[in-house]
């Protein structure tokens, strides 16, 4: 408990200690869901859909601004760290406590991020349930820190990694949900880390319900992606690979 | 590969605190068409308590590779690694966290070490006396010069006292005095039991090590009495 403690602690300092994270955390809502809400507003109405576009783009921006900061920290977490990781796990710091403190700070920063984006959206929409509503982007928020995560544990270079979370966020939000971009969409999408967390959004800021089944998806959701981002760190830790060439 | 801790067997080994047996790696890739890079082939080394042992070799000789292997952080693909008591390692770049200072570093790899806070305190205290850091224990570690992240780098493999330290070209980076100093703290070590290994590059060096390895076409032979040949003379690191 002592290391978690520790580990959390110290890995909140040293996200906040780089000027970038928090000019991105703060300056992106504002852009992004504008500039999606705008960029969406001349589109024609959905026929199976009440809202207009202006404010299925706003939304549609605040998931992808969530989604895309949270995603590339996550990335970039895993990835500058990787040799100092090393080095504490060979130290005697326990690979899954490690693994553990840098999650568990990603979930708070995806929180924080997540209350900017819905402050601004707030402000845009006025959502209908706004707890609820909070609640989805939040969990929008952590399942791509998580996403991050996992792509930084696998592809250890920031250029690369950063391709597949940038390129993964955009397809996610443009696809899943309601969206005047993609009204026929292939079933498969429904597996995107963003499609649950996005309907569930919807749901709550257009209608004012909880959809339950939307909520206890990503819940399981992130149990998987918990489940491979503890398998792969714990294996790219191992002495075997070839890291130390 | 095996790795037993503690050893048992003959004299000779039960003195030793760190035995390599037979060590075999070859770099490859799972990518058809690429090459295996071939390291060591059958190395072998043993390191006492209290002797500073030197490992010499050419750039691209495996010394950082058997290193890593001596360590535990990477594999052998053959061969065995028997250890007794803790190990330091001091890499030769500093693997720390960019963003914490040297007070916090101290103590995210103190707990990492199961030192208490008492204890992680006082070998900061310590080590940033003897290597002369104290007035950089509040500078995050990418705010520090080169040999001031070394010196941290070298406080970090030693903070718990370690009954092995295994040594990268530690010296990287330090100025003639600093260099000096580091020298007598490794003696110190050493006459306190601490069994030392260190790759190095520098032929003055010698007088220093109480016994030498050189590391030629995948093996490690024992030079210590055959002088300065073959050995590279530059201070010039390499990875392999």
């Amino acid at each position: 408990m002592h290391r978690i403690r520790e580990g959390v602690r110290l890995n909140l300092q040293a996200f906040v200690r780089t000027p970038l994270n928090l000019v991105l955390a703060i300056v992106l809502p504002l852009v992004v869901i504008e500039g999606w809400g705008q960029a969406m507003a001349g589109l024609p109405s959905m026929p199976t859909v009440e809202a207009i576009p202006l404010d299925l783009g706003r939304m549609l921006g605040a998931v992808f601004g969530v989604a895309i900061i949270a995603g590339l920290l996550g990335l970039v977490q895993m990835i500058h760290a990787r040799s100092a990781d090393r080095r504490l796990i060979q130290a005697g710091f326990p690979a899954r406590t490690l693994l553990a403190t840098r999650l568990l700070m990603l979930t708070v920063v995806a929180v924080a991020v997540a209350a900017l984006n819905f402050g601004v959206l707030h402000v845009l929409i006025d959502p209908e349930a706004p707890l609820v509503a909070f609640a989805a982007l939040a969990l929008a928020g952590i399942v791509y820190a998580f996403v991050g995560a996992l792509v930084g544990a696998i592809v250890p270079r920031l250029f690369e990694g950063s391709l597949v979370v940038v390129f993964l966020a955009m397809m996610d939000a443009f696809l899943s949900g309601d969206s005047p971009l993609a009204a026929d969409v292939p079933d498969f999408v429904e597996f995107f880390p963003l499609y649950h967390p996005k309907a569930a959004l919807e749901s709550a800021a257009l209608e004012g319900t909880i959809a339950t089944g939307e909520f206890a998806f990503v819940a399981g959701y992130l149990v998987v992606l918990l489940a491979l981002v503890t398998t792969v760190f714990t294996l790219t830790m191992q002495t075997s690979g070839r890291w130390a060439a | 590969m095996a790795v037993t801790e503690p050893q048992t067997a003959d004299t000779d080994s039960t003195e030793a605190v760190l035995r390599a047996s037979d060590i075999e790696k070859t770099y490859g890739s799972r990518v058809p068409f690429t090459r295996q890079i071939p390291v060591l082939s059958g190395a072998d080394l043993t390191i006492h308590p209290g002797e500073i042992v030197g490992i010499v070799g050419a750039n691209g000789a495996g010394k950082s590779t058997l290193m890593k292997i001596l360590v535990g952080v990477l594999d052998a693909d053959a061969g065995t690694v028997e250890r007794s008591g803790s190990i330091g390692w001091c890499p030769q770049e500093p693997l720390l966290y960019d963003r914490l200072t040297v007070t916090e570093t101290f103590r995210l790899f103190g707990s990492g070490y199961d030192m208490t806070s008492e204890e992680i305190a006082a070998a900061r205290d310590r080590l940033a006396d003897r290597l002369d850091f104290e007035q950089y224990l509040d500078y995050r570690v990418d705010q520090l010069s080169g040999g001031n992240r070394q010196k941290v780098n070298l406080a970090i493999a030693v903070m718990h006292d370690p009954d092995v330290l295994l040594l990268d070209e530690p010296y990287t980076g330090f100025d003639w005095e600093t260099y000096q100093q580091f020298w007598a703290f490794a003696r110190e070590l050493a006459d306190d039991g601490t069994a030392i290994a260190m790759i190095s590059h520098l032929i003055e060096e010698r007088e220093r090590l109480d016994r030498v390895y050189e590391l030629h076409d995948g093996t490690v032979q024992d030079v210590t009495e055959e002088g300065t040949d073959g050995t590279d003379t530059t201070r010039e690191g390499d990875d392999a």
